[in-house]
């Protein structure tokens, strides 16, 4: 049976358009943006300065190294509430019986978390600022290492709003997605994939999950100002499919 | 934001013609091993309002939700408009004005703002985007709280703000699920002056669990209970039977579920 649930394109988007302001609203009105940003730029920036005091090298890698595991923290954190809350406040019945697809709703919110995260990043420019005046730092570099942060947070962002979609409560969206980022993250641990391989020598599972699962090496990749093709094909491949499988838990997922 | 809709998403003007508003035909819908809604059958043509009356856990919800194309009939076949609404879901909510059940609102969104995203959603832009939002604020008397956040208007008007935003792209079809429910004994008075102002060209269904507000308000009533229909009735009809057995309405309805129950 076919289901014409998909809108034309210009109607997808003015209605994607519509869902993510409404969404970046009330990111705002409920003070999360303000308090997220700062405290995301805080420890980030803070974080890193450290670094820098250390080694006195006018470069982001420290930033960008650093960057993971915060982000395992902070966007589950952002994406936890976009279909839980929904559903907790039964406002999710009223959102899918307007005229729109899963598709449009779950392209909208996508977008505001984006967008949201996107503020984060602009809370680091300054340190970019900072490094240019008092030194040389190769910008070719940086810009790479700010579209790993941007690919690997798009990433994070879409498997956030899949658990979010199958919780009915914040706290459980926001541990499984923070979960589910340590494990990307983890799984690229040089520590993590040695203790993994001792534990099966002959097969070297933690060796296979670092080139096949973890979001580390391609992220890495990134950082060292290497952008690869495959590495583009990883994160847009595994946050599609994420943002794939929230709008079927959506079709499906209804009392 | 394009100030002018695409054709396809501006507000319906009305049904086809010769199309029945709402058509249920035979739906069945299990929750689990649970049977809620049990091969019922009916229709609401245009320019009839409708109400359905059965107490809490009868199946009435479940039933909206089939027809708001929230949930899909376990068996039988439900169309709005003539689109069905398995098939065409998209097609069969911009027919539709649905006010889900519990009036759930987007709480922190201020009330101006919310009646907006309800009419951008629906395709309503420029100045017929305006003129239905004047529309919605003065006839649903929400003009006072336009300003504040949804959180912080008292039941009365969050019901209100709820039938506003279900109305506010003037849909053929309008399904509201205890719309009069949080509403004092004025507010409902006022309510079914709205509503039957409304119904010119329009098919209407609401439910409620009150009796004396399905009679009041609507011309016929569909009784359900235990997810079965035991009558579809017009108002008139009933209130004939009644002063024929010297009762009194509320009485002939109780008879009828009771003898149902019985059966």
């Amino acid at each position: 049976m076919t289901r014409k649930d998909a809108l034309g394109g210009g109607e997808a988007l003015a209605a994607a358009r519509l869902i993510a302001r409404r969404e970046i609203a009330a990111y705002f009105d409920s003070n999360i943006a303000y308090v997220y940003t700062v405290g995301f730029v805080v420890l980030a920036n803070s974080i890193f300065m450290n670094d820098f005091f250390l080694t006195g090298t006018a470069d982001m890698t420290a930033f960008f190294d650093r960057l993971p595991l915060l982000l395992a923290i902070f966007l589950p954190a952002v994406t936890m509430r976009l279909w839980a809350e929904e559903k907790k406040h039964r406002t999710i019945e009223l959102l899918l019986t307007f005229p729109i697809g899963p598709r449009e709703a779950v392209a909208g919110k996508y977008a505001a978390a984006l967008l949201l995260y996107a503020l984060f990043l602009a809370g680091s420019l300054p340190i970019v600022v900072m490094l240019f005046v008092l030194g040389r730092p190769d910008g070719g570099l940086i810009a790479s290492g700010y579209a790993g942060a941007l690919l690997l947070g798009a990433q994070f962002i879409a498997s956030g709003m899949f658990f979010s979609a199958l919780a009915r409560d914040q706290i459980v969206a926001f541990v499984t997605s923070s979960l589910a980022a340590f494990a990307l993250v983890l799984s690229g641990n040089d520590r993590v994939v040695e203790v993994l391989d001792g534990l099966w020598p002959s097969v070297a599972p933690g060796t296979i999950l670092d080139e096949s699962v973890s979001a580390m090496p391609h992220f890495d990749a990134f950082v060292r100002g290497s952008i690869q093709l495959p590495s583009l094909v990883y994160f847009g491949g595994t946050s599609a499919v994420f943002l794939w499988m929230t709008a079927l838990v959506l079709r499906q997922d209804r009392t | 934001m394009p100030s002018a809709a695409p054709p396809s998403r501006t507000t319906p003007s009305g049904l086809p013609a010769g199309s029945p508003g709402i058509s249920v035909e035979g739906v069945t819908r299990f929750y689990g091993s649970t049977l809620a809604v049990d091969g019922v059958s009916f229709q609401v043509r245009p320019g009839e309002i409708v109400g359905f009356l059965g107490p809490n856990g009868a199946g009435k919800s479940t039933l909206l939700k089939m027809i708001s194309t929230w949930l899909p009939p376990s068996a039988g076949r439900i169309a709005v408009g003539s689109h069905d609404v398995v098939e065409e879901p998209l097609a069969v909510r911009r027919l539709l004005g649905y006010l889900p059940e519990h009036n759930s609102l987007y709480e922190v969104m201020r009330v101006d703002a919310f009646l907006e995203f309800a009419a951008r959603i629906r395709g309503l832009r420029g100045a017929h985007l305006r003129d239905r939002l004047d529309w919605a604020v003065e006839s649903c008397a929400l003009r006072e709280v336009m300003a504040k956040r949804i959180h912080e208007c008292s039941k009365g008007y969050r019901q209100r703000i709820g039938v506003a935003a279900a109305l506010v792209h003037d849909p053929p079809v309008i399904v509201l699920d205890e719309p009069t429910h949080g509403l004092d004994p004025v507010q409902v008075v006022a309510f079914r002056g709205f509503i039957q102002g409304l119904r010119e060209g329009k098919a209407i269904l609401f439910s409620s669990h009150v009796l004396s507000e399905v009679v009041a308000i609507s011309e016929r009533i569909l009784v359900i209970q235990k997810g079965r229909l035991l009558a579809d009735t017009r108002v008139e009809e009933l209130q004939r039977r009644a002063g024929e057995a010297g009762k009194d309405v509320e009485a002939v309805v109780l008879g009828i579920v009771t003898a149902a129950g019985n059966a």
